[in-house]
Parts: structure tokens; C-alpha cells; sequence
């Protein structure tokens, strides 16, 4: 990825992430250095990047295996609820791989038409990929409730719980492959501008000895040591053991979360087709039993849903994120010398964890600009761990 | 509206033409966006261009969704719940495209219901599979009106930008769902091609019929949105297109269906094959562009009527003035159509009085269109 980086765009001056070169920049910290580790790639997200993409195809191979073992199977003994499974394998293969499209694209270099990056193409990814499970979830419902229609009794219980059940086993087998690795390189999330994770806006994967425990949600009284901005790149073995101690138990990277929700979705789904096809097994004259527990299950799947679409919602509308508060950084730069006012306060984010903000600083009439924006800057970085931001200074 | 397409000339379009054909449709606007206005400060700086300043033609009441405020945390989950808990009366009083967006989507969902009794109680799974189609589809028009209402709200803390976006996530979505459906039916041309005996539904017709009166019915009020490529000017433009699109793919599903079991009478071998897979390949083509275009707001693409080459220009002016060293992180995105923002950073010598500057740049980029900027000056 350093590779590339010199082939930038023209518009964008992203500089160079080599040794000793961020260190030189504490006392101008206006200028690319800033932007360059938030909104480009250091070797930690690539290498975060690398495993989850590791682990995505693992899992898309896996399902193509089980996919095809169910195709023949279904063909085989002519079943059509067989193949329905194989075919909701299938939509498990577009999640992962619509989650795998959306990982590698966000390692992409800014161009000038795409200023920002790439990032943005995992919010969609997993905006789609919710779509689908809801999609799924109808068609669910729908043969649920066509199930309940065919009173021929063509419908064998067995049939229905034994696929199900390999389903399941199917789904759990993933979900691990998917999440296994919780206090792994996944405490990251995105490598970088995770606010509420990391008190560093420049390189992460060892910055946290300090602040890992006294780091939760608001950023009060977090000061940034400066001993640590010269710390460029530290040895992969150092940080692997602080990764492992993480404690942030979400916040995972979007893509694997999406995939995961959908898997998640799958088995829980499996279970409410397990038990209608025992009931129907048991009693086949309880059809009505079929077509409730699948609607109770398709209403837990959505619910599951829910949070992760809340928080693509919060990055697609441009809102403030949740976890900076904006009053308070709106009092707290007031409260700086030479500030009169600040004004068109915007903060958004471009995915989960990658904050910008962009805002008017009116300050008096004979303070020194320079001096004032430097402390802005610095203010924000240290309290907010915004570390793009763009102020523009006016005088009164 | 009229400065803004006389400023737009001098700069290249692929499509230049078109805008023209929309000048008659201004009984369709009912508001301009407005722009979140900046606080009282006395900046002498005019940071809101004057010259592309949208009155808003609205007379009634610019947000007349009469929402009670809630505490102001702002949180999205109350005022989401709020929001749900008044649509009538923000329907009632909303643009005449929302009335005729409720409108339709009532009668949709009428129609549904009415369609998933008969289907339930007959036993006919083709009824109960069309009502499912139907009521997925008005659940995501239902989303686009929502998206309506709610656009007008006022920037607040938490949406410091406003709530205009829901509109291009509302076409965004419209635009998804209308891709799952002309692959679903192209799954479906694929399913009766395999299986090789063509079942006459015929009691799929008198749906599909009914189904193509209350679609046309659709396309009808939002006829003017019915093309395939749209210049976007406002927001509330690709909800509109987004919604047409919607009732116009649908209205031709409907149309196949029918075809497909005329041919069928007729004896014509894979007529249904045939009918499907034209229709999804119609769908797909027609939803591509929009799908792009929301696509591309969404993904924070720089401003697609602007081109390329008029940023490098206007960068290229700015640092050839004496006192500018350089300007760098030129970033520019669209929060909807038609509005734009921008930021950069820009490296003077020291001692330059910062108003200048900022003037020039600001007049520079408001000219090009770009009408929210950010300019950080930094002093070498």
C-alpha cells in the first residue's frame, strides 16, 4: 500500500507515513499528516484489512461447498425445501461477498472525484446487505405462509427439520469463523479514528498502553502524551498482546459485522423452521404453529438488524456521531483565548469511527490567527480525537 | 433558478440540453432548499452566495410538518417515534406530490389486502405472491413519503446539515429495491424456463390488470418524472424520479404478466420466458442511472455538474495569487442536488490579512457552484 501512495491525486497532498516524518509535525499539525492517517491507510488497517478479508473468503469458499453439497442433495432426493436452503446459502455467499467487495474497496487511494476515499463503500455494502436479509426475511415469511396454503400435506416435517438443522449447523460453523477472534485485531475496528477507542489520531496499533482502560465513551480529560507522537510504527509484536487485552467487545469492522448479522439472521431463522417442522412432524394438523414461530423469529432477525441500521442511517444523513458531543466542543472552543464565536459546526463521519469536522472560528480583532487555530486544532484532537478538521478563522 | 443555469453554461455538460425541458415544470416546486443559515455573527464575509439565494416558494408554512419539539437532545429514536406518530396530518399538509404519493400507496395497500384475503381464503398462492410483491413495494414507498415529510425539517444539532438526505436515501432504496425485483424476475423467467410447463394462472390476470390501472395511475401524476436520465436540481427530484421509476417498473411487470398469458392462449411456447426476462432486462436498464446517481451522493462523489477541470482551475487561480503558497486538500461532495460543499486549505505567507483571501476564494468556488466552504488558512 506505501507503494501507492506517491501516485496520489493531484488535489490531495497526503503525505508520505515513513518513520520520523509524522513526528516533525506536533508543532504543525494543520497539514496533511493529520488527514493522511485518518482518511488513508497505515499498515495497521491494511493488515486488519488483510485478516478480515482472509476470513471472508474462508467462509464464502465454505458456503460454496455446503451450497453444492445441498444442490445435489436437493436434486437427488427431489425435494424442493432442500433447495430453497441451498438457495438461502446462496444469498449468504452475496452478503459475504458484497462485505469482501466492501473491505477491499475501502484500501482503494483517494482520487479527485472520490476525495474522501473509499470508506464510504462499506456503509453501503452494508446497507445492502441489511436490505437482503429483510428481503430474505420476507420470502421466509412468504413460504411460511405458503406452507400453510398447500393443506395437500405435501409438507413432511422431517424433510423440514432435518434441513434445517444442517442449516443451523451450516451457520454456526460460520458465525465462529466470523467472530472468533473478539478480543483479536477486530478491537480496531477500523484501525484508525474509532474515537472512543484509541486516545491517538496517528498511528494505533500501539498507542493504547495508557489510555486503554481509562477510555470509554466521552473523551473528558484524555490528554494525549506527547511522548507517543514519535512513536511512528512500532514492532508488530508489541501491539499484537495489547490488541489481545482489548477490551472493546464491539465496534468491529462493519463488513464482518454485516456478514456476521446475516449469518446470525440464518440460524436464528433455522431454529424457527426447526420447530415447525417438529411441530408439523408431531401433529401435522398444528400448520398454523409453522407460520407464527417463523413470524416470531423474522421479528427477532429484524430486530437484530436494527442497531447496525442505525448506524448506518447516523453516517448516511451526515449527522453528528453519537459519541461527540457537540455542545461540548462548541462551549469548549469558546472558552479558548482569542475565540469569540464559533459557528456552522458540522461534524460527520464517513463510516463508523472516521469523524471530520468543518467549522467558522470568529475570533477578536487583534489575536493572532495562526495561534488561535493551532489551539483549536489541538483542542479538538486531544478532547474529540477529530483529527481532520478544517477551521476556517474569521475576524469580528 | 435562472442565475444558476446562466452560471452553468460556461462550464461543460454531457447533458446541457435537458435542463431546458424541465422550465416548464416549476408549478411542481414547491421550496428551494435553504440553506442552514449562519449564526448571527457579524462576519463581513459573505459567506451564503447572493446571487444563488433559493426563496422559498412554498406559501404555506416552510415546515409544515408541525412537529411538537422534543426535548432537544436530539436523540433519533424520539423523534423518529414522534415522527411516525403524525403522518396524517403531515400528509395533509404536505405538497401536492405527497398527497398523490398517499394517495397511491393507500390504494396499494388496499389493494393488497383484498388480494392476500382472496388468496388466503381461495387457496391460491399466486394471489398471496403478488400481495406479498405489492406490499413490499409499498413499503418502500411509504419510506420515500416519509422521507417527504420529514426532508423539511430544520437543521438541528444532531442533523447539522438537515434532514434533505433522507430523500436521496429514499431514491437510493427505491432504486435497490427496483434491482432486487428485475433480478427476482429474472430468477423467475429462469424457474419457468427450467421447469417447462407454463401453469395458466389466469386468475393472475384480473390482478395484473387492476394491478397496471392503479400503476398507471401512478406514472400519471408523476409524469413528469418519467424518463430514464434526469438532470437532478433538487432533493425532492429524485424521490419523485425514484418513486415514477417505482410505479412505472411495476406497471410494466404488470404489462408482461398480461402479455405472457395472451401469448400463452395464443400457444406461443415460453411466452412466459420470454415476457419475464424482457421486463427484468427493461427494469434493470431503467433503474441503472438513478441507482448511480443516488449511488454516487451517497458515496460522497465530488459534484457530478461541475467538471473535473473547473476544480483544478479555480485551484490553479487561487494559487497563483502572490500571497498563496499552496492549496491542498481541496475535498468537494454533494450533501443533495444542488447543494454542495466543499473544503480546503490553503497556505499563505505570513502577515496576509485573512479576508481577502477568503473572499476571493469564497467568490471563486461560489461561482462554480459550490455553496457551503470551508477554508482553513494556514500561515507558513
Amino acid at each position: 500500500m506505501e507503494r501507492q501512495r506517491s501516485e496520489g491525486s493531484q488535489t490531495i497532498d497526503i503525505s508520505i507515513d515513513v518513520p520520523g516524518d509524522i513526528s516533525s509535525t506536533p508543532e504543525n499539525p494543520k497539514i496533511c499528516a493529520g488527514v493522511a492517517c485518518n482518511l488513508s491507510n497505515s499498515t495497521a488497517a491494511t493488515r486488519e484489512r488483510d485478516t478480515s478479508m482472509k476470513k471472508l473468503s474462508m467462509a464464502i469458499v465454505l458456503c460454496i461447498v455446503f451450497m453444492a453439497v445441498e444442490v445435489v442433495g436437493g436434486l437427488e432426493a427431489n425435494s424442493l425445501a432442500i433447495l430453497t436452503d441451498a438457495a438461502h446459502l446462496l444469498s449468504d455467499v452475496a452478503a459475504f461477498a458484497i462485505s469482501l467487495f466492501s473491505l477491499w474497496a475501502s484500501g482503494w487511494e483517494a482520487t479527485p472525484r472520490q476525495s474522501y476515499g473509499f470508506f464510504r463503500i462499506e456503509i453501503l455494502g452494508a446497507l445492502v446487505s441489511i436490505q437482503l436479509i429483510w428481503l430474505l426475511t420476507g420470502i421466509l415469511i412468504y413460504e411460511a405462509v405458503q406452507r400453510l396454503i398447500y393443506e395437500s400435506g405435501e409438507v413432511k416435517g422431517v424433510l423440514m427439520f432435518a434441513v434445517a438443522a444442517f442449516g443451523l449447523v451450516v451457520n454456526i460453523v460460520m458465525a465462529i469463523l466470523l467472530g472468533h477472534d473478539h478480543g483479536h485485531s477486530h478491537g480496531h475496528g477500523h484501525g484508525h479514528g474509532h474515537s472512543h477507542e484509541h486516545g491517538r489520531e496517528h498511528d494505533h496499533d500501539h498507542a493504547d498502553e495508557h489510555d486503554h482502560d481509562v477510555h470509554e465513551h466521552d473523551h473528558d480529560g484524555i490528554t494525549v502524551t506527547t511522548h507517543h507522537h514519535g512513536h511512528n510504527q512500532s514492532p508488530k509484536d508489541a501491539s499484537e498482546p495489547l490488541l489481545k487485552k482489548s477490551k472493546e467487545k464491539k465496534k468491529r469492522n462493519i463488513n464482518v459485522h454485516s456478514a456476521y448479522l446475516h449469518v446470525l439472521g440464518d440460524s436464528i431463522q433455522s431454529v424457527g423452521v426447526m420447530i415447525g417442522g417438529a411441530v408439523i412432524w408431531y401433529k401435522p394438523e398444528w400448520k398454523i404453529i409453522d407460520l407464527v414461530c417463523t413470524l416470531i423469529f423474522s421479528v427477532i432477525v429484524l430486530i437484530t438488524t436494527i442497531k447496525m441500521l442505525r448506524d448506518i442511517l447516523e453516517v448516511l444523513m451526515e449527522s453528528t456521531p453519537r459519541e461527540i458531543d457537540a455542545t461540548k466542543l462548541e462551549e469548549g472552543l469558546c472558552q479558548l483565548e482569542g475565540v469569540v464565536a464559533v459557528h456552522e459546526l458540522h461534524i460527520w463521519a464517513i463510516t463508523v469511527g472516521k469523524v471530520l469536522l468543518a467549522c467558522h472560528v470568529t475570533i477578536t480583532q487583534d489575536a493572532n490567527a495562526d495561534v488561535v487555530l493551532d489551539k483549536v486544532i489541538g483542542y479538538i484532537k486531544r478532547e474529540f480525537n477529530i483529527s481532520h478538521v478544517t477551521i476556517q478563522i474569521e475576524r469580528q | 433558478m435562472q442565475e444558476k443555469k446562466d452560471a452553468m453554461f460556461s462550464y461543460q455538460f454531457p447533458d446541457g440540453d435537458r435542463r431546458l425541458a424541465f422550465s416548464r415544470q416549476s408549478s411542481f416546486r414547491h421550496s428551494h432548499w435553504d440553506p442552514p443559515l449562519p449564526s448571527p455573527s457579524s462576519t463581513p464575509i459573505p459567506l451564503m452566495p447572493r446571487s444563488h439565494s433559493f426563496k422559498p416558494h412554498l406559501a404555506r408554512s416552510d415546515s409544515a410538518v408541525g412537529l411538537p419539539l422534543l426535548d432537544n437532545s436530539g436523540h433519533k429514536d424520539a423523534t423518529w417515534v414522534a415522527l411516525i406518530l403524525a403522518p396524517v396530518r403531515g400528509v395533509a399538509n404536505g405538497s401536492r406530490p405527497m398527497k398523490r404519493l398517499a394517495l397511491m400507496i393507500s390504494l396499494n395497500v388496499a389493494y393488497s389486502m383484498v388480494e392476500l384475503l382472496l388468496g388466503l381464503f381461495t387457496g391460491r398462492v399466486g394471489l398471496v405472491s403478488d400481495a406479498f410483491h405489492l406490499t413490499f413495494g409499498c413499503g418502500i414507498l411509504t419510506f420515500s413519503l416519509f422521507a417527504m415529510g420529514i426532508s423539511r425539517k430544520k437543521p438541528d444539532e444532531t442533523y447539522t446539515y438537515g434532514y434533505k438526505r433522507l430523500e436521496v436515501l429514499a431514491a437510493f432504496t427505491n432504486a435497490l429495491f427496483l434491482l432486487f425485483l428485475s433480478f427476482s424476475l429474472a430468477v423467475e423467467a429462469l424457474h419457468a424456463f427450467m421447469q417447462d410447463e407454463s401453469e395458466h394462472k389466469h386468475y393472475l390476470i384480473v390482478s395484473a390488470v387492476t394491478n397496471l390501472l392503479v400503476n398507471l395511475l401512478g406514472v400519471w401524476f408523476f409524469r413528469s418524472y418519467a424518463r430514464v436520465n434526469i438532470v437532478y436540481w433538487k432533493p425532492e427530484d429524485m424521490n419523485y424520479h425514484s418513486v415514477c421509476l417505482h410505479v412505472l417498473a411495476d406497471s410494466i411487470r404488470s404489462a408482461g404478466l398480461i402479455l405472457a398469458s395472451w401469448f400463452l392462449t395464443l400457444g406461443v411456447e415460453n411466452a412466459e420466458v420470454l415476457c419475464l426476462g424482457i421486463v427484468s432486462v427493461a427494469v434493470f436498464m431503467l433503474v441503472l442511472p438513478l441507482f448511480k446517481a443516488t449511488g454516487s451522493i451517497l458515496l460522497q462523489i465530488a459534484p457530478s455538474n461541475i467538471h473535473p477541470s473547473a476544480f483544478n482551475k479555480c485551484s490553479r487561480q487561487i494559487a497563483s495569487l502572490e500571497e498563496v503558497l499552496e492549496v491542498s486538500q481541496a475535498r468537494f461532495w454533494e450533501l443533495v442536488p444542488g447543494y454542495s460543499i466543499g473544503s480546503l486549505s490553503v497556505q499563505v505567507k505570513k502577515g496576509v490579512h485573512e479576508d481577502r483571501i477568503l473572499q476571493h476564494v469564497n467568490g471563486l468556488y461560489n461561482d462554480l457552484g459550490i455553496q457551503d466552504l470551508t477554508v482553513q488558512i494556514d500561515y507558513e
